[in-house]
């Protein structure tokens, strides 16, 4: 009998598989047992042809058992490890080959690219095997640090590395660099509209979360999209934990750095968003991790939809449980939520008259409850620009790269400053930190206490407040946070005025 | 040997199994019988290897056909073959282990008196 590790994927974690091979008498058949799903089954025929090829012919009965037998296994990624498993039965490459193998196979012993290279990565570093993967996976594979791993096109160069005949280059630990990529649109691109560039300035320095109201055609989607222009670069740590959940999907790797930016449409069922499915796929949620989730339209979105989001919104993860067990996504995501003020689109506009009645837009916020509102930081309303405004005023706007400076130079102070708590940005301070750290002058409470109360900011609505102030000050370069900072702070969360 | 070719294909059926009753005598196997009639098919050749009753299935093929002559027992054949052995052995009050056999035959079309021969023992794997 004949042993080797192939792996299967749970969520954005990579399990390993025992692949056990016995040859014995009889006609030729090969049996695959171990809870294995219809494309594993199917790989007997890939398996068979394709050391064909390699001129081995395979004879009498063989058995290959997937250990752990209770745990269901997934994906033509076995492949690779149940050929492996039988040239070693057969005495095709030495016994003492040991490692982690993965890959699909081709009729003619090509190795086809599979999901999920970085899980796989960072099994082999933890188990400390070799890992073999195609050629096509080497990207994603090589963004792991200390992991000994070798990419290979078909499978008779594997074997020929595995009988010692040629040796196989060892994969280097390479992380693509960051790239400056003109993002459309620029915020010079956009007219007016300076409150609101404010805003997401702030929301981009801090990871706040923002809403964005306003009449149709004003530039809701053109800002929310121009905000991945000025979002900083991904750090080393933070592109791998966006890059394991890509790979885990099957998603084409990011090449660039740039933040992800997931734009989501109202149909979307809470388990496309959340995660979920038999096999616990990450959601939405989680492949907007430490980059941009917007939904737009979000008064249209499902009810149920909407305040799933609230859990992860708070503690930036989300744990999926079904009965086939559950799984932990990381979901740190800065939320954008853009809708208009009333369902005709036009309430408070300056130019076409509102024709919803109150009635009509009770209903139309009734989507959006307390607790997800109160976990927006930055309400944002932007106002329509007339035809005389929009082709009068010169574009001498601020281009998106000058903001990204501002926007990564505060982030750096935020970095250093709470470099020992592990945390990155200001919305992800916790309580404990804030009481300890963000020491506001005597004035500062006095004010905060007075429009605290008349705007009944909750418990976490003055803890947002706080965060928000202190990203303006990090902005400003401040630091300690003054009044005008929370005062900027406190205008956002000032909740919309529309006037018909 | 040299006009073997040019027989029936029951010729060399026949010719097939001769050849194998004397193989499987030099290996030490007792031949019970050959050609047993049942209704869902022939039982080539039974025979004792120790205290063992052996069903062998005999197949000849012509070098140069695309498969082997093991390759060529489908299924479908195995499942007739373990149907008459079951009355084979029920018919004759057989008590003791029995098991299935092919015994595979290779013409060489270049060497008019060549051949290969092919062995395989117990194809079902004690599940009968």
């Amino acid at each position: 009998m004949s042993c080797i590790y192939g792996l299967t994927l749970r969520g954005i974690d990579a399990l390993p598989v025992e692949v056990e091979v016995c040859l014995t008498g009889g006609l030729f058949s090969i049996s695959i047992v171990g809870l294995a799903d219809t494309a594993i089954k199917e790989s007997r025929e890939r398996v068979r042809i394709s050391l064909g090829t390699l001129g081995i012919k395979l004879k009498g009965h063989i058995s290959v058992n997937l250990a752990p037998a209770d745990l269901p296994k997934e994906g033509a990624l076995l492949d690779l490890p149940i050929a492996v498993g039988i040239a070693k039965e057969v005495g095709f490459i030495p016994e003492g080959v040991n490692g982690i193998f993965m890959g699909e196979l081709a009729l003619d012993g090509r190795l086809r690219k599979v999901r999920g290279g970085v899980p796989a990565a960072f099994l082999a570093r933890q188990l400390g095997l070799p890992l073999f993967v195609p050629r096509g996976n080497v990207a994603d594979v090589s963004m792991v640090q200390g992991v000994e791993a070798y990419g290979c096109s078909n499978i008779g160069e594997l074997f020929c590395h595995l009988r010692g005949e040629k040796t196989l280059q060892k994969l280097d630990f390479t992380l693509p660099q960051a790239k400056e990529i003109a993002v459309e649109p620029d915020f010079a691109d956009i007219k007016g509209q300076a409150a609101a560039k404010r805003g997401l300035e702030i929301a981009a320095a801090g990871h706040h979360n923002v809403f964005l109201v306003g009449a149709p055609g004003s530039g809701k989607t053109m800002l929310a999209k121009a905000l991945r222009g000025i979002l900083p670069p991904l750090s080393d740590d933070e592109l791998i934990e966006a890059m394991r959940i890509r790979s885990a999907r099957g998603l084409p790797l990011e090449t660039d750095r740039f933040r992800p930016f997931r734009s989501v449409h109202h149909t979307s069922s809470a388990v496309a968003i959340c995660g979920g499915g038999i096999d616990l796929k990450p959601g939405e949620l989680s492949l907007a991790h430490r980059g941009v989730l917007f939904l737009d339209e979000i008064t249209e979105f499902r009810r149920d939809v909407i305040e799933a989001l609230r859990q992860p919104l708070e503690d930036g993860c989300i744990t999926v449980s079904r009965a086939s067990g559950s799984a932990t996504y990381p979901a740190s995501v800065l939320l954008i939520a853009a809708c208009n003020p009333c369902p005709c689109g036009y309430l408070g506009d300056t130019v076409k008259e509102c024709t919803c009645s109150p009635g009509d837009i009770d209903r139309y916020f009734k989507k959006l409850s307390g607790p997800i509102l109160d976990r927006i930081d930055l309400h944002l309303q932007i106002p329509r620009l007339t035809p005389e405004e929009l082709l009068e005023l010169d574009s001498d706007a601020e281009n998106s790269s000058a903001i990204r400076y501002r926007v990564m130079r505060a982030r750096s102070i935020q970095l250093e400053r709470w470099r020992h708590f592990g945390i990155k940005c200001n919305a992800e301070l916790t309580e404990r930190i804030m009481k300890k750290y963000l020491g506001l002058s005597k004035d500062g409470r006095a004010f905060l206490k007075s429009i605290g109360a008349s705007l009944r900011l909750t418990g976490r609505g003055l803890s947002r407040v706080l965060k928000v102030a202190r990203t303006i000050a990090d902005l400003a370069g401040d630091k300690a946070v003054k009044d005008s900072h929370l005062a900027e702070a406190l205008a956002y969360r000032g909740g919309f005025s529309f006037e018909r | 040997m040299k006009d073997i070719k040019e027989k029936t294909k029951k010729d060399l059926g026949n010719w097939g199994e001769d050849l194998a009753s004397l193989v499987l005598s030099n290996m030490g196997y007792k031949i019970l019988m050959r050609n047993v009639t049942f209704k869902r098919g022939e039982l080539d050749i039974v025979a004792i290897d120790d205290d063992e009753l052996v069903v062998i299935e005999v197949r000849v093929r012509t070098n140069g056909k695309v498969q082997s002559p093991i390759e060529s027992v489908g299924p479908r054949k195995i499942k007739a073959l373990i149907c008459s052995g079951r009355l084979l052995i029920e018919q004759l009050g057989w008590e003791g282990p029995w098991r299935i056999d092919i015994l595979g035959i290779t013409l060489d079309a270049s060497n008019a008196d060549g051949y290969d021969l092919e062995y395989v023992k117990d194809v079902t794997l004690g599940m009968i």
